[in-house]
């Protein structure tokens, strides 16, 4: 598959804006999305880990995790379209050949994942007591069918991803011997030390996410000191040592990469990410009591995200080397037709609806859980009025869309 | 040599990758449209449940919201995306097309899909939590967030319909693609059906409420909801096929199952009664009643429309720029694209395709039957299978013929001319079309197919002939 064949893939209409916008947005968006799935990885197996002992914090942590990874499943999916997206635009010859020379992996994704949310929320159904140790757990089968259908499913998104980056065994996939199979049956390349790192890294970010949970309950007086100990102590233990389990499939994957770019393995952006890493590895010892006391609590998620900016970052650096420097393929080159305003749209929605409404509802939502349970939150008129000027602003949004569209059409 | 960038071709032989679609496509269509309209009447419930001071509604609201979480939230969230999965293993450059003229606008309907999802569990479990003039603003903004979803997603369906404006194709710009007739009629049936659906999935929640005063006001307000909804549709229906282009009118008339129509009205007319029963009798408004309309609502209402519209696109699959078979058909200079028609007719799909073993390049009588199925597989599979099962099997469609030379004299005739109505243009190269015309026999006729490729091989090997495909083609004659 020489460079020629490669440009020739590339869709025709070109892209309505420059290359590195799309690579940009992709990074962070993946970042986000990214945590979102560790956070579900994570919180998963502390609910197997916890809830099938009778020790009462072990019980309330696996409540409270069962509500956290379902609710960051729905988050993982909703910003995993994001970065699905823009990959699309840029990477478009690559990913959809990946896709489809492993096409019945691809509907199996879709379906596996509906079955592990679903398997997750037949095991929060059928435990709505979970907290209380006097109730015996119930089908804890389905929670161990929901972490090992996410496990799968992530499998398979590494390996379209892999397999996007060796268009040169294409062709061999594609028509074994010169005899063409088109059955899309074969999950055909994978990196189990990029698959185990991306996977381990959850372990590291649960337990950052972990003493952001600890504050909140701290702050919120809404547990006592002995729980809000052992989960510290918990959130250390998952920090500590997944962030060295992390790092060992880091330096596994960038072992493995190939002769000619092994170079990269050295490259400033494995660098910075490695030293975040370690940094919000070693953040809650260097702080102290004040990750309990103070809302230092959250950052050791803070920086657990920027660090995880510079993965996704480290991610995208290489798929251009090794597309650029190994195959010929310069994303930069794509051809720009650029739109105006469809561009200013995105970004003010994003920047104005995005920015207000979720501040809103986050607010709204982080306040009602620090109300104790039977009181009735009231937002202070602060509060209000972004509801307000959220409220006007989606109105507007929709108001454009219409005056916009009559126009053009009576034109 | 110039390439046509074709991908390489996913061939499911049970349904076909268009059906594979189309499943994915319906039950993404239920469960989103449901939670749209559900969105709205969402607001609504919790507007009248602020100024009424009817604090149960928003039980109600909650009860449905609850339903919604694995129903749409669940299901719904991920065929959304599973959509753009299936259609880039079947259809990878019409996927492609979409993506890149709407990447914008799919980028901003995806804040509203976080809005949206964030939204939906502060509407369910902050009811009694927070204040009720705080709940129903956020179910405002969930309602119009969600909304707005819809409003996006229509202006891409419509493209891949026909883009908006005639002017697109000698202009380009994203907005002479997104709007157009076709989005707003689209647009406008799609919204009445949307709260059609609504209604018949709340009626599944509705029908739990125990008490009896309670769930006769939400069953009559779910049945006026579905009745007003229905026969706004079907008018709207109406404008909505006023708008679509010459070809899907053809296509409609001509190639349409002749169950599709009565499908649909039928649907329409049981749904209706349905409501109307609901309406005189809150009692008979039951779990499993809900539950059959809205499998029925499934089956035999989205299904028939999902491959119908399928259907009417052909030969097209986006924007009629883009062939079902994923080939270039047309120039559209607003968008410096230009058609790859000329260069397959210069040079044939063997000797410019990207996917296809070198093996295959040049037509042998030993080859023929292989490259007939590769391109077959390139050129057909999209719409046709290659077996007795699945969409449109090809071998069908050549009436009763073995005859190789006479499917070949199809190929090369209206098919490579592209005078055959709602099938694309495919300019076969002569040995192009013997292959195929080769595989096309085999399926029907396997022993017809291998006569012909016998005689072949002991023309060339008493080398009466110049060995070239084209020759030996003659020769045969």
């Amino acid at each position: 598959m020489n460079s020629d064949m490669l440009y020739a893939l590339r869709d025709v209409a070109g892209v309505p804006s420059h290359p590195i916008i799309f690579l940009t947005l992709g990074v962070l968006t993946f970042a986000l999305h990214i945590a979102a799935v560790h956070v579900m990885l994570g919180g998963t197996a502390l609910v197997l880990a916890n809830a099938f002992s009778n020790n009462p914090m072990r019980r309330r942590l696996a409540a409270a995790m069962t509500t956290t990874a379902k609710i960051a499943v729905s988050v993982a999916v909703v910003l995993g379209v994001a970065p699905l997206l823009f990959v699309q635009v840029t990477y478009d010859p690559f990913w959809y050949t990946s896709n489809v020379l492993s096409a019945w992996w691809v509907v199996g994704f879709i379906v596996l994942l509906i079955a592990g949310y679903m398997a997750l929320y037949y095991f929060y159904s059928r435990n709505h007591h979970l907290d209380d140790p006097q109730h015996a757990v119930r089908s804890g089968w389905s929670m161990v069918a929901a972490l090992a259908l996410f496990l799968v499913v992530g499998f398979i998104m590494h390996v379209l991803t892999n397999q996007m980056l060796s268009p040169e065994k294409w062709m061999q996939w594609y028509a074994p011997g010169g005899v063409i199979d088109p059955r899309g049956h074969t999950l055909h390349d994978y990196n189990l030390w990029r698959f185990g790192f991306f996977i381990a890294l959850a372990a590291p970010v649960t337990g950052a996410w972990l003493f952001a949970y600890r504050r909140y309950l701290g702050a919120g007086q809404l547990a006592d000191a002995a729980y809000l100990q052992w989960v510290g102590n918990l959130a250390g233990k998952m920090l500590n040592l997944g962030g060295v389990v992390a790092l060992v499939f880091l330096g596994g994957w960038m072992a493995t990469l190939p002769a000619n770019i092994a170079a990269f393995a050295t490259s400033p952006v494995v660098l910075l990410s490695v030293a975040l890493l370690l940094l919000t590895v070693a953040l809650p010892t260097l702080l102290g009591q004040r990750t309990l006391n103070t809302s230092l609590g959250y950052a050791p998620f803070a920086l657990g995200a920027v660090a995880l900016i510079a993965v996704a970052a480290l991610r995208e650096v290489l798929r251009y080397t090794v597309l650029q420097g190994v195959h010929g393929y310069d994303v930069f080159t794509y051809p720009v037709h650029l739109d105006w305003y469809s561009n200013i749209l995105f970004f003010t929605t994003f920047a104005l609806i995005g920015g207000s409404t979720l501040a809103y509802f986050l607010t709204i939502a982080w306040k009602v859980g620090q109300t104790p349970k039977g009181q009735i939150y009231t937002p202070s008129a602060a509060i209000d009025r972004i509801g307000t000027v959220s409220m006007w602003l989606v109105g507007i949004w929709i108001v454009q869309f219409f005056v916009v569209g009559f126009i053009v059409w009576a034109r | 040599m110039d390439w046509v960038g074709l991908y390489p071709t996913w061939y499911e032989p049970g349904v076909g990758s268009g059906w594979v679609v189309g499943i994915m496509a319906t039950i993404h269509v239920l469960a989103s449209h449901t939670s749209v309209g559900a969105a709205i009447l969402f607001a609504y419930l919790a507007v009248i449940a602020y100024r009424r001071n009817q604090p149960q509604l928003l039980d109600y609201i909650r009860k449905y919201g609850m339903f919604l979480l694995v129903f749409s939230y669940v299901i719904g969230s991920i065929t959304g995306p599973g959509i753009w999965y299936t259609t880039t293993i079947a259809s990878p450059r019409g996927i492609s097309a979409l993506i890149h003229s709407f990447v914008w606008k799919w980028a901003t309907e995806w804040v509203f899909f976080v809005i949206e999802v964030v939204g939906v569990y502060l509407v369910i479990y902050l009811v009694g939590r927070v204040d009720q003039r705080t709940h129903m603003r956020i179910a405002v903004i969930f309602g119009m967030a969600s909304y707005t979803t819809m409003l996006i997603i229509l202006g891409i369906l419509s493209f891949m319909m026909v883009p908006g404006k005639e002017v697109w194709y000698a202009e380009g710009g994203y907005l002479n693609g997104f709007y157009g007739s076709n989005t707003f009629a689209q647009l406008a049936m799609r919204t009445a059906f949307m709260f059609t659906m609504t209604a018949v999935v709340g009626g599944i929640v509705a029908a739990r409420i125990t008490d009896p005063a309670f769930k006769r006001e939400i069953s009559r307000k779910l049945a006026w909801l579905g009745i007003m909804s229905s026969i706004t549709g079907a008018a709207l229906f109406q404008w909505y096929i006023r708008t679509l282009p010459e070809t899907a009118h053809l296509v409609m008339d001509n190639r349409l199952p002749a169950y599709f129509q009565p499908a649909i009205i039928t649907v329409l007319l049981g749904i209706l009664a349905y409501f109307v029963m609901t309406l005189i009798s809150s009692r008979t408004l039951v779990v499993w009643g809900a539950s059959t309309a809205t499998v029925a609502i499934l089956l035999f209402g989205l299904w028939p429309e999902e491959v119908a519209r399928e259907s009417i696109r052909k030969p097209w699959v986006a924007g009629q720029y883009v062939y079902s078979n994923q080939v270039i058909g047309r120039d559209v200079p607003g968008m410096s694209i230009k058609s790859e028609i000329p260069l397959l007719e210069a040079h044939g799909f063997l000797k410019t395709q990207v996917f296809l073993p070198d093996n295959l390049r040049v037509v042998t009588p030993d080859n023929m039957l292989k490259v007939g199925e590769s391109l077959a597989l390139t050129t057909c599979s999209n719409c046709h299978s290659l077996s007795d099962t699945g969409m449109r099997p090809l071998h069908k469609y050549f009436g009763g013929t073995t005859s190789v030379s006479e499917v070949e004299a199809y190929l090369r005739g209206a098919l490579s001319t592209g005078a055959t109505m709602y099938m694309p243009m495919i300019p076969l190269k002569p040995e192009e079309a013997e292959a195929l015309a080769v595989f096309i026999v085999h399926m029907k006729q396997p022993q017809a197919a291998v006569a012909h490729l016998q005689h072949k091989t002991a023309l060339a090997q008493a080398g009466k002939t110049a060995a070239t495909p084209a020759t030996l083609t003659e020769e045969v004659r």
